[in-house]
């Protein structure tokens, strides 16, 4: 029996991965069909901003067997590697189950021992502290850390508590830390966020362009349909630029390994060679582009006492001057070959051959990034510079051209950014700073005038060092590990979490290095143990219904969020004549007034599917999932909002189809907007219209080489670059419970070029101290594998919680983006 | 019980190699050829350790552009446990 069932399983198996591969096995192979006591049922991968579509099998209350689901079109019933622990992030041993508190002798101790305690207990003093820090300081005192990974409703049920709630714009998500450049370039060049293009763009180019992306390790599913396409296609070539050769170099027509912040010049000098060939596009141009440049010198977004800052002349400063074109050509005519060739270290054939490839107007060219251009300190300015180039050639917002902003995280876009979770948006990329547009806010959510505060909150960077300045004193934690993965923890983020003054609330479902530094953990349901939705990069809204019921007394976000705000009376959190506005608010929760407001509880538990849980729509008596998700949309797809493009479909079809891209008008998704044929908001004879600008226009936006916050010098004398390896994503948090998976990578190591070990006596795999002006870090000398920096730079994964990377990173920022650059700063390593 | 379904993209020039070194890992049977390049494969292991293994040994073979997972089905090996699914 035992062989006849693992023969079955298996045949499964290869007949899934044939069909995948489009081939058909022989029917002598095929078992007889029979029924596995599997329930299968559509999901989505929770680690990366692919957004793959996965089966996940259930059976007795837990997640037995994944499957690439072959009806995404995302993935087409391919995974990657590491959708091989999907079913097993759940179950880890050390998953936390109950709340659990700092306590001495009996009661809450900032230095006790963290103690189980009942949800009452821990709300009970949570909220006391939240108060004390409230009536104290304001809402100001009170923040929210958040992610890309909160599913969409999570992270505005967040934000519509912290900002109309509490009344604090101090909300801000991980995606800070990856996803913030992309938005600020957005805005800045097409006055809306997320690409123009999609994931079809990887069948329709001719060239292939990667730029800081380390696509084939981090985002596998796509770099196979790229890498099928420069197999298949005559004539495709593919180009790749890092700061080290990394495992894209094995497909690559065209490697260049480049000095680190140079991209700057190497973009400018693509854009003189396209204007000194006269290569450009002249009528998209004249028709569809302004041409501006940015202010300059503009600082490192570090403390304001720092020298750098105070050295900058326009520290901070983001503002767009307009421009003629040939004052666009002088600017960039400095970049010439020779000159752009010495200072980015990339030979002049390499740098030509890439040019070439813009420049050739029968070639339609993808340009793909992550963390090289993001995580930058003018990576505002770095992703505009690459729209230049695609702007300059009108190669962009169709079929193959497309410049295309990758994501690191499952929602990165759907939740972080689309419904306003960063310390100055609202939902549907209105901000706090715009009057009309709290109006709007105020008014769709049924609050009093003057309820959302107009200032930005602190962002991430920000947050850490208002803790450590104990201006900052509650603050609570959602669904990232941000001790581990924000910049300089040395000296910002663990003094601030350890601030006696602070109470730092955790919600995670493993003991994380960040849980560890809190006062109070909540245990938190995580992926398949609650209804979800994401949204991925190419602007794919996908959800998935509650499949297995979560461990011991663990409780998702929304929950959490909800249940906290019944802690909260109206009168207790917003000044009298706020209330006076609406006197059928006094003496209601902020649970009554956000959620319970006939637009959250409209829908019964009578929508919901028969033969899955709910657990948190049980528990309130509504269904939550569907009232956020329809009150949501009347920011983005009611009569009168104040900004279209963003329109999604009924809450019902979500969970019928694998994922629709918005704008979705009339149930149809859009493929490539801003054109005419594809966009239904682009009329027909309008051709090309980016309307999200009110003269239907984007900016090319000028701006020049400025040097790295800090460089390498006599006594740091090494570029030191972080990022990520295959097997472990985000903070390693789940990945590294998985044991198959830490055996398979056990311990972060520093790669390094063979001579620059030799130079300083060491072997590989030889113990070794990396320092940096902020700390040091003990890991092994790794020569060979994967990563093969140039001399001069070395390079270090974050996953590892035993070897904190973050110790030794500054947290220089973009200025304007306030994005963090974990890529660049001056090291030395020394025998330890 | 660890069973796994998977897809290699293989360069062209290294077709027969790859599959002759792939088969030859243990659990390892590969099912089908495309025409252009990949290999159908499934990896049947005791225990997810063991199977994690080889799914990292793939992308190390010469000539394997891509791994890609299609199916994954996992059990803690039991007998009793077995036993029990198997008697429904």
């Amino acid at each position: 029996m035992k062989v006849s069932r693992r023969d079955f399983i298996k045949t499964n198996a290869a007949a899934a991965a044939a069909a995948a591969a489009g081939v058909s096995l022989p029917a002598s192979s095929m078992a007889a069909a029979g029924d596995d006591g599997i329930r299968w049922d559509k999901g989505v991968c929770r680690f990366c901003g692919t957004g793959c579509g996965v089966l996940v099998g259930v059976k007795d209350d837990r997640v037995v067997a994944t499957q690439g689901d072959p009806d995404a079109p995302v993935n087409k019933g391919l995974n990657c590697i590491k959708g091989y622990f999907l079913s097993k992030i759940m179950y880890g041993q050390d998953r936390l189950t109950r709340p659990l508190l700092r306590k001495k002798d009996g009661k809450f101790a900032k230095d006790g021992e963290f103690t189980p305690v009942s949800w009452d207990e821990a709300f009970d003093v949570m909220a006391a502290k939240w108060k004390e820090a409230l009536q104290k300081k304001g809402p100001t005192s009170v923040g929210m850390f958040g992610s890309g990974q909160w599913t969409i409703w999570e992270g505005y049920a967040a934000a519509k508590f912290m900002k109309a709630g509490l009344r604090s714009n101090n909300i801000d998500p991980n995606a800070r830390h990856c996803m913030a450049s992309a938005v600020g370039a957005f805005m800045r060049a097409f006055g809306i966020d997320e690409p123009m293009g999609c994931y079809d763009d990887l069948e329709h180019a001719d060239g292939f362009v990667l730029w800081g992306a380390n696509m084939a390790e981090m985002h596998p599913i796509l770099w196979s349909r790229l890498t099928n396409t420069r197999l298949t296609k005559p004539g495709c070539e593919v180009h790749v630029l890092s700061t080290f050769e990394n495992r894209n170099f094995e497909l690559a027509d065209n490697g260049m390994v480049f000095e680190p912040q140079t991209d700057l010049a190497i973009l400018n000098f693509i854009a003189n060679y396209i204007i000194q060939n006269k290569a450009y596009n002249k009528d998209f141009v004249d028709k569809a582009v302004n041409f501006t440049k940015t202010a300059t010198d503009i600082g490192y977004g570090l403390r304001p006492e720092h020298p750098l800052e105070k050295k900058a002349a326009n520290a901070g400063k983001g503002k767009l001057t307009k421009i003629t074109f040939d004052e666009y050509a002088q600017s960039v005519a400095k970049y010439t070959l020779e000159y752009t060739s010495k200072l980015s270290k990339v030979p002049e054939d390499k740098l030509l051959a890439l040019a070439k490839l813009y420049a050739d107007p029968n070639k339609k060219v993808a340009s793909y990034w992550t963390m090289g251009f993001n995580q930058h300190t003018r990576g505002v300015w770095v992703n505009g510079l690459l729209y230049n180039v695609h702007l300059l050639m009108g190669k962009i917002a169709e079929p193959g051209n497309s410049p295309f902003s990758l994501t690191g995280q499952p929602s990165a876009c759907g939740t972080a950014r689309e419904v306003g979770t960063f310390a100055h948006r609202l939902p549907a990329d209105l901000v706090v700073m715009n009057e009309k547009h709290r109006d709007f806010a105020e008014k769709t959510w049924k609050l009093p005038k003057g309820t959302i505060p107009p200032k930005p909150g602190f962002h991430a960077v920000l947050q850490n060092r208002m803790l450590k300045d104990g201006k900052l004193n509650a603050y609570w934690v959602q669904c990232n590990n941000n001790m581990q993965a924000a910049p300089n923890m040395n000296e910002e983020g663990y003094p601030g979490y350890r601030n006696p003054e602070n109470f730092i609330t955790v919600s995670d479902p493993y003991p994380t290095v960040t849980a560890l530094a809190a006062d109070l953990i909540l245990p938190t349901a995580m992926w398949m143990e609650k209804e979800g939705a994401y949204g991925n990069a190419e602007r794919r809204t996908q959800f998935w219904r509650q499949q297995v019921d979560a461990p011991g007394e663990a409780q998702s976000d929304i929950w959490q969020v909800m249940e906290f705000a019944k802690r909260f009376k109206v009168e207790e959190v917003w000044p009298a004549e706020l209330v006076d506005q609406m006197p059928a608010y006094k003496g209601k929760t902020l649970f009554d007034v956000l959620f319970a407001n006939g637009q959250v509880d409209k829908f019964g538990l009578d929508d919901l599917q028969k033969g899955f849980n709910n657990t948190e729509s049980k528990h309130f008596g509504f269904y939550v999932q569907k009232g956020i998700f329809e009150e949501y949309r009347l920011f983005n797809s009611a009569a009168g909002i104040p900004k279209k493009g963003h329109e999604m479909a009924r809450f019902e079809q979500y969970h019928q189809a694998r994922g629709l891209r918005w704008p979705v008008i009339d149930d149809k998704e859009t493929l490539w907007r801003f054109r005419e044929g594809y966009d239904p908001h682009v009329k027909a004879g309008e051709g090309v219209k980016f309307y999200g600008k009110p003269d239907g226009r984007a900016n090319i936006i000028f701006a020049p080489y400025e040097p790295a916050a800090e460089s390498p010098d006599g006594d740091y004398n090494l570029w030191l670059c972080t990022g990520r390896v295959l097997e472990h994503w985000h903070s390693g948090s789940m990945t590294r419970r998985v044991p198959e998976l830490y055996r398979a990578f056990p311990d972060a190591k520093v790669y390094m070029h063979p001579d620059d070990a030799r130079d300083r006596g060491f072997k590989r795999g030889q113990v070794v101290k990396v320092m940096t002006r902020r700390g040091e870090v003990t890991t092994r000398v790794e020569t060979r594998g994967r990563n093969k920096p140039p001399q001069g730079l070395v390079f270090m994964p974050w996953f590892d919680a035993g070897q904190l990377v973050n110790k030794l990173t500054l947290d220089a920022t973009d200025p304007l983006s306030k994005e963090t650059d974990f890529k660049k700063c001056a090291c030395k390593v020394v025998a330890a | 019980m660890s069973i796994s379904g998977l897809v290699l993209h293989v360069r062209s020039d290294r077709t027969d190699a790859v599959r002759a070194e792939v088969a030859a890992l243990p659990g390892v049977e590969v099912h089908a050829e495309t025409g252009d390049g990949r290999l159908v494969v499934t990896v049947d292991e005791a225990d997810n350790a063991r199977a994690s293994e080889t799914l990292s040994r793939f992308s190390t073979i010469d000539g394997v552009l891509n791994t890609s997972l299609v199916y994954n089905y996992f059990e803690q090996d039991s007998d009793e446990e077995e036993e029990v699914n198997e008697s429904l």
